[in-house]
């Protein structure tokens, strides 16, 4: 027999069919076309921002996130399944594609037809394993969503609606197919091919051949309207995630990663900075909200929202769009909730798993300009506070400028200004230059420079702070003196390399003090080190020790600095036993986000949920890489009542503990 | 060399910083004399002559008024020397004083050194010997900075005085400061609980120190955050900032946050069983021992 | 409303002090400047009245070498419309007495309507230049207020007294207030009116237009306490040690009177 079957069977091919249906389609694409020019004329309320630079890039990015899934994948359990069910779900459009290729195409215009023969068996298996795929995975997906109930998902009619339409569309397409085989197909060797319509021909078998015809008829067309609504519904319903996802792969940030937008504030047509109401905020800003899906991976890992603080990086994205779509002249600091804005860490845990590409981060910076910088607000009096000692003493904690280089007094080391020869600048910081437990780091990184033969030179009470916690509290004016005072310094002495053992330092002087015309290279003390112990300038004794390790916001997800530091512990011979939260999925130890410069009065203490995930390994020492971690673990050691259990230690000093005194 | 002591009453009662301003004459071996605006029934113990105007009449608070009191005694008195507390008062009524004798004033003396006159400068961080050019001198003492060995004794002559000056301002009374919130930023004496307390059990002795001491009990941070001490009571960048005339660090290790919000205490005493403790490098005295053991030993000797 | 509001810059007490080679003062070497703390509730003060009352010209004042600006930059950036700076490279030289004198000199025809400064200053803290502005300028004084209000002509304020109490006074306007602590909040400097600040007028004067009197006092002699017991480290008996740090606490604290 040929392996094949007509299209359009019991339908019929003619203008009865087509007309109808093109004039459905036309209607239902129209109606996609006029809502999703609505929704874009919301998202243009939006200032504008170009995203089409590196266009091949970003198409390749696209599609690889689309096709391979990559994104959702990252949570296995819900994403597995997306992933299939978008898999036969494609499969199956793709299916649809072909007939209608074929049918209204290729066959009734040049008599063409390529749905048949071992193409046809293979065309037939696939689809049929796609549908009943795809059943199941929108199966187990709605168990979740309203048997299991995951905490924090919420499910509104929209839900309901999408689940119930997907249903209907795929299990009418199994009925029409098992109507069809009932009547063409039984008994045939074709019919093995289509397992599951098979399954449903059995099913009907019972009926007369005039009664199948009828089911099939009536089905086909009930699926075929449903198939209009679907497509009509897309810009209404979640579906738009189709286009909306998608289009947001296409127009991702293509980084530096945790690099913010920077601001001109010397424009003197600007009336206003930051962002206050939906038009400040640009259109990528706007339509990220449609492109969420509202999965809430990224509220699972904010450390905030796992601390009882009002902010969800979720809703904050979807409160902002709804303002676009609903009350454009809203009050959006008022619509996201200040509270809210002021709780974030900037740890980019949201940004890092978010399958939609949506950038969490960069709104909330934004508003907080706009707060700090058009309306002198912050989070709290003791963050104004830091701000005005940073002004009058170029650090937060309001310690005298002039004793910044002390803690090296007796190391052997020099100021730039004493002598500019060296091999690196030292970028200290505010902490391991004034905290008596940071400064044993500074001290530890020398004594590990020294022992590598390495000549190190500190900027001594020249050195400012490097604006970091102030640019993510909204401060940008102050942010860009200190960076330009910074800069002027570090150019001036004809630095060529700056080592920092502060992830903030890091990050801010190797990307965002990029835009000032800054080309010195930076690197972070554990990629550093790392590198002097590899090639054997340093020379570790490697004494076992039992450890966990922490990786910080700003070295892990930040700059995907996470095998260095771990190869640095085991070459001293520490054995990690890793917390469950680790590397990208590392939770916050609440300093970022400026959060360092303020109090934390909402909810509970994020360190000491922190400590607490480390004391469960039954770890003795939780190593870490950054100033602010190593203080927030201090105190939550001390809050957490553990100082028996474990304490808290960084890289550095254990490296330096593990030092081989060469002769 | 003589003296005229410009003694306080405030709300019926005579305050006891006049005492420090005799203690002050005598060091100085001065003659003196007393002006008061009170009332007879709550004179110094005092042995001279004191130039009463009745509160009632004038108001405990009247500048004006004050002043031409005070300048017609000194118009009689002739003193070489013009002596205030370093008070609300005092510091209020001393410069008008001054320019009405066309004298130099000197505020918040703190020790005289061969008869030139010492005072603070930059938060007590350094001393200024200061010299007057006129022949009157006007001086503010700082409260606490001179006091009598003994007990005072004496009654005073009384000299009753008046003047018809208008007043400039109008005094509408007192307002209690309410018991809320506290605020450690104005107190004098501040002793501070740290995870060294080991429980919170052990706030009730560093509470205990603090009434001991006449002073409001504090806490850092890691003690607030265990919830063992109200948020208000938190010593810190993140929480207040205090410089009082003695701050006590009980079982505080010092970190940069802490002592950033303290640092400007004038005498700073920590208590810590470790030696080394980052507080030692504030403290003027380090006391290495268990503050559970310490603390009321010390308390019970600042009963007696 | 004319307003005036005082100002003194001075450097930031966190800083590590050293006394000038003549030993008159401290050095200026190594040191973070700032405006006097009392001097930015005064600032913030006389912003609020101006903008309580409306159509009103608030004038900051300092007194200095032209390093001061900066710091009268931020009362322009908080709010402030004017500045006068008067120009003087050895203010610290100057008396009390000197430095009001300058200030009335300055305000004394200019029929302003209030006048506000700190009640002292960080660094001297004689907390004289106030009232004896007021007393040249035959103005009603209230000093050390922690909280203002007015209406109607009228001002009332309350003064902070010893132990938390507050003393409830008012008066007429012209008049002047001198701020202590915690009066209101100084605000933050907004970025618009940073930028705007840069183009306020701000007029400078030299100090010998203005000083016509003479100094009153003099310093002799600026040093360094002898460091009490600085890193005294004491162990042993706990009673033994209570002993001697009551001893010490007796000795170098006015705290056990």
């Amino acid at each position: 027999m040929e392996y094949t079957r007509e299209i359009y069977w019991n339908v019929g091919h003619g203008a009865t069919t087509l007309v109808p249906m093109y004039l459905l389609t036309i209607l239902a694409v129209a109606l996609l076309g006029y809502q999703a020019r609505r929704l874009i004329a919301d998202y243009r309320q939006g200032k504008s921002l170009d995203r089409t630079d590196n266009l091949l890039g970003r198409i390749v990015f696209m599609l690889k996130s689309m096709v391979l899934q990559s994104k959702v994948l990252k949570v296995r359990g819900p994403g597995v399944a997306h992933a299939l069910f978008f898999w036969g779900f494609l499969l199956l459009f793709i299916g649809t594609g072909l007939i209608v290729l074929q049918a209204d195409f290729t066959d009734l215009l040049f008599g063409i037809k390529f749905l048949k023969g071992t193409f046809y068996l293979l065309f037939s298996v696939v689809l049929d394993i796609a549908g009943v795929v795809a059943i199941a995975m929108l199966f187990g997906l709605l168990i979740r969503r309203y048997i299991v109930r995951p905490e924090g998902l919420e499910s509104t009619r929209d839900d309901a609606i999408m689940h119930g339409l997907l249903f209907a569309i795929l299990i009418s397409g199994f009925v029409i197919e098992g109507a069809r085989m009932a009547v063409t197909e039984l008994g045939t060797p074709l019919a093995l091919w289509s397992p599951v319509g098979l399954l449903f021909a059995n099913g009907l078998a019972g009926l007369g051949e005039e009664s199948l015809r009828s089911v099939h008829l009536l089905t086909w067309w009930f699926h075929l309207l449903l198939v209009m609504a679907f497509i009509g519904l897309i810009p209404f319903t979640k579906f738009r995630h189709i286009f909306t996802t998608s289009a947001n792969y296409l127009f991702a940030d293509r980084g530096p990663k945790g690099k913010l937008v920077g601001l001109d504030l010397e424009d003197e047509e600007a009336d206003s900075f930051g962002a206050a109401k939906i038009q400040d905020l640009t259109w990528k800003d706007i339509f990220d909200g449609d492109a969420c899906t509202q999965c809430k991976r990224c509220q699972d890992r904010c450390p905030a929202y796992n601390t009882e603080k009002p902010l969800s990086p979720m809703k904050l994205v979807q409160q902002i769009v709804q303002v676009a779509h609903n009350d454009p002249q809203a009050d959006l600091i008022a619509a996201c909730d200040k509270d809210a804005i002021w709780s974030c860490t900037t740890c980019r845990a949201c940004q890092e798993i978010c399958p939609a590409a949506v950038e969490h981060v960069g709104k909330i910076i934004d508003m907080r300009r706009n707060l700090v910088l058009m309306e002198g607000e912050f989070p709290g009096e003791e963050v104004m506070a830091a701000m005005e000692n940073t002004e009058v003493n170029g650090n937060p904690l309001g310690i005298g400028y002039a004793s910044r280089g002390e803690w090296a007094a007796s190391l052997g080391i020099k100021t730039l200004a004493e002598d500019p020869e060296v091999d690196i600048l030292y970028f200290v910081g505010c902490y391991a230059s004034f905290d008596a437990r940071n400064i044993k780091i500074a001290k530890a990184f020398i004594r590990l420079c020294q022992a590598a033969g390495v000549k190190v030179g500190i900027l001594g009470k020249e050195e400012k702070c490097c604006g970091e916690p102030m640019r993510k509290m909204g401060n940008e004016y102050l942010y860009q003196t200190l960076a330009g005072e910074n800069i002027e310094l570090i150019k001036a002495y004809g630095v060529k390399k700056v080592v920092t053992s502060c992830p903030h330092c890091f990050n801010t002087l190797q990307k965002d003090y990029r835009d000032f015309d800054f080309d010195v290279e930076v690197e972070s003390y554990t990629s550093f080190l790392e590198q002097l112990v590899r090639s054997g300038r340093i020379s570790l004794k490697s004494d076992s020790f039992d450890c966990t390790y922490h990786d910080s916001c700003y070295l892990g997800r930040h700059n995907d600095i996470y095998e260095a530091p771990r190869n640095l512990i085991r070459a001293a011979g520490g054995k990690i036993t890793e917390m469950d939260k680790n590397r990208s999925e590392a939770f916050c130890c609440s300093a970022g986000g400026g959060r360092i410069l303020a109090e934390e009065k909402l909810g509970s203490r994020i360190n000491i949920k922190r400590v607490n995930m480390a004391a469960e390994t039954d770890s003795p020492t939780l190593v870490s890489n950054c100033p602010f971690c190593l203080t927030m673990f201090e105190d939550g050691i001390k809050g957490a009542e553990l100082e028996e259990q474990i304490v808290s230690r960084d890289i550095a000093e254990i490296l330096a503990e593990h030092l081989k005194e060469t002769v | 060399m003589k003296t005229l002591l410009v003694a306080e009453y405030r709300d019926g009662k005579l305050l006891a910083s006049t005492y420090e301003l005799v203690a002050f004459a005598q060091k100085i071996g001065a003659d003196s004399a007393m002006f008061l605006v009170g009332s007879d029934s709550a004179l110094p113990q005092y042995d001279g002559t004191i130039y009463l105007a009745d509160s009632g009449k004038y108001n405990e608070f009247n500048p004006a008024v004050h002043k031409q009191l005070l300048l017609d005694v000194i118009a009689q008195e002739q003193p070489d020397l013009v002596v205030f507390s370093h008070s609300s008062y005092g510091w209020d009524l001393a410069p008008r004083i001054a320019l009405g004798l066309k004298a130099a004033q000197i505020s918040e003396v703190v020790d005289i050194v061969d008869g030139v006159l010492v005072t603070p400068l930059c938060n007590a961080k350094l001393r200024r010997e200061v010299k007057a050019k006129t022949s009157q001198t006007v001086v503010t003492l700082q409260v606490g900075a001179f006091g009598l060995d003994s007990d005072p004794v004496g009654i005073p002559t009384v000299e009753q005085i008046d003047t018809d000056a208008l007043a400039q301002v109008e005094f509408g009374g007192y307002e209690e400061s309410e018991g809320g919130g506290v605020d450690l930023s104005k107190a004098d004496v501040i002793v501070s609980a740290g995870r060294g307390i080991g429980k919170p059990e052990n706030l009730e002795i560093i509470q205990r120190l603090a009434k001991a001491l006449k002073g409001e009990y504090g806490a850092s941070r890691p003690v607030v955050d265990a919830e063992w001490a109200d948020h208000n009571r938190q010593v810190g960048t993140t929480g207040q900032t205090v410089s009082p005339k003695l701050y006590v660090a009980c079982g505080i290790s010092g970190a940069i946050q802490h002592l950033a919000g303290m640092k400007k205490s004038e005498f700073v005493v920590a208590i810590n069983t470790d030696k080394d403790a980052p507080i030692g490098e504030v403290a003027d005295v380090l006391i290495v021992a268990d503050l559970k053991q310490f603390v009321p030993a010390l308390i019970e000797r600042l009963h007696k | 409303m004319k307003i005036l509001v005082c100002i003194k810059q001075v450097p930031d007490m966190e800083s590590k002090f050293k006394v000038n080679a003549a030993g008159t003062w401290y050095d200026d070497a190594d040191l973070a400047w700032r405006m006097n703390e009392y001097d930015e509730y005064a600032v913030e003060q006389a912003i609020r009245l101006k903008e309580q009352v409306g159509d009103s010209d608030l004038t900051v004042l300092s007194i200095g070498s032209k390093r001061v600006q900066e710091t009268m930059k931020k009362a322009l950036a908080m709010g402030c419309d004017r500045g006068v700076h008067v120009n003087d490279d050895i203010v610290q030289h100057k008396s009390p007495f000197e430095i009001a004198s300058i200030i009335a000199e300055f305000a004394g025809n200019k029929d302003f309507d209030m006048i506000f400064t700190g009640m002292q200053s960080q660094d001297r803290g004689s907390g004289q230049v106030g009232v004896l502005v007021a007393e040249l300028l035959s103005l009603p004084c209230i000093s050390t207020i922690v909280e203002f209000a007015y209406a109607d002509g009228k001002v009332s304020a309350k003064r902070e007294l010893e132990g938390g109490t507050r003393a409830l006074v008012s008066c007429g306007l012209p008049a002047l207030v001198t701020c202590q602590l915690g009066l209101n909040s100084p605000r933050y400097p907004t970025l618009p009116n940073i930028m705007k600040a840069k183009k306020k007028e701000l007029l400078s004067f030299d100090v010998t237009e203005l000083l016509k009197v003479e100094a009153r006092q003099e310093t002799v002699k600026t040093y360094f306490p002898d460091k009490k017991a600085g890193g005294l480290v004491l162990e042993g008996d706990v009673n033994d040690l209570a002993d001697q740090l009551v001893k010490i606490l007796k000795d170098q604290t006015a705290v056990l009177a």
